[in-house]
């Protein structure tokens, strides 16, 4: 794991609101009355299914994502229907913005951030002919987002061509992106 | 019968006892409707999303590996339905901000109740993903690795979602929690 830091709320602002959403919530105990009419009303098609998962289709599965895998590694470039979903499809509202970083060292670099929900498999940077170099281009909406590059899936490094973010006290470097 | 343990419950379900599932509904509608009604901002869709949750579960209960964490397992059928649930409610109207049970005594000041519906409406600002890792975190008490299995996120990205969300909601209530 990167990042190694407790994460326990200490500071009393977000104690409170902890404290308050822990607050017992009842719903009507209806809602299982009317789970089990519909239940009732899917009847044969609806009864518990026995657990069975053919061999053969795991088998399938599994050589249709390795062999999908295979290809994208391959074609070195980023599959844009995988930045299209987690970044957003450009249209009027987005801006293009490429993310740059220079990391002569590493093998994998990919980019983690608001834009991404921090997913690390999500946007990987491609290397560039300048050595060293990798690069990604995202769509993005106006707005500010935190961000910071992961090396090699295991080391964070911040973008040293945008601002700092104040909230890098979680182990991880983070810089501050504005998109207008 | 409120004593039988969820494994036992679970084979008496799949043995055709309906009542037996019963008796797993009535013991985790609320515990799990908190997660459900803070991650969609109101009472009606919670119990839409729980009522879901049940009548998907009851159809894949023989997909459930491990009875004796019945709770684990609908508790992650709860939170997908929550997250795809949000993204059609995104579309169609704005978080609501109903209130939880427990409502302050008669003593109570009543900016109690503004303070509530405050942070009810900053988790709704929050993005989905941040506001689901925050609750299952904090307010459920799951550790990452439960959380990733869950999710199926990272635990590198739960941990940041966390943060974010921390930060965020920090953010948009400090001025409320100053007053």
């Amino acid at each position: 794991m990167p990042v190694e830091r407790d994460d326990g709320i200490r500071d009393e602002l977000l104690q409170r609101v902890v404290t308050e959403l822990r607050r017992p919530v009842r719903l009507d105990p209806s809602v299982d009355a009317r789970a089990l009419r519909e239940i009732r009303r899917l009847g044969a098609a609806g009864r518990p299914r026995p657990a069975q998962r053919p061999l053969w289709l795991a088998g399938a599965a599994l050589a249709a994502s390795l062999l999908l895998a295979v290809l994208l590694r391959s074609s070195g470039d980023i599959p844009v229907s995988r930045v299209a979903s987690t970044i957003v499809a450009p249209d009027a509202s987005t801006r293009p913005v490429r993310l740059r970083l220079a990391s002569p060292a590493s093998s994998r670099v990919a980019v983690v951030g608001d834009f991404n929900d921090w997913d690390p498999g999500a946007t990987p940077l491609r290397p560039t002919e300048e050595q060293g170099v990798w690069t990604v281009e995202l769509q993005l909406r106006p707005g500010r987002y935190h961000y910071t590059f992961l090396i090699d899936g295991r080391r964070w490094e911040r973008d040293p061509s945008e601002p700092r973010a104040n909230a890098s006290d979680f182990g991880a470097p983070m810089s501050v992106l504005t998109v207008s | 019968m409120m004593s039988d343990s969820d494994a036992a419950l679970v084979a008496r379900t799949l043995d055709g006892e309906l009542e037996a599932f019963s008796i797993l509904m009535a013991r985790y509608r609320d515990a799990f409707g908190r997660y459900a009604f803070h991650m969609l901002g109101n009472r009606e869709d919670a119990q839409e999303a729980m009522q879901d949750s049940f009548v998907r579960a009851y159809r894949a209960l023989g997909d459930c590996r491990q009875p004796d964490r019945f709770g684990a397992w609908l508790l992650r059928i709860v939170v997908n339905r929550c997250l795809t649930m949000r993204g059609r409610l995104k579309r169609e109207q704005q978080f609501g901000a109903d209130l939880p049970d427990q409502l302050p005594a008669g003593g109570e000041a009543p900016d109690s109740f503004e303070w509530r519906d405050e942070i009810a409406r900053a988790l709704g600002r929050l993005r989905p993903h941040y506001r689901e890792a925050f609750l299952l975190r904090y307010v459920e008490g799951l550790e990452y690795a439960e959380m990733s299995r869950m999710t199926g996120a990272k635990e590198a990205a739960l941990r940041m979602r966390v943060k974010r969300a921390g930060d965020q909601l920090r953010e948009l209530l400090r001025d409320v929690h100053a007053g």
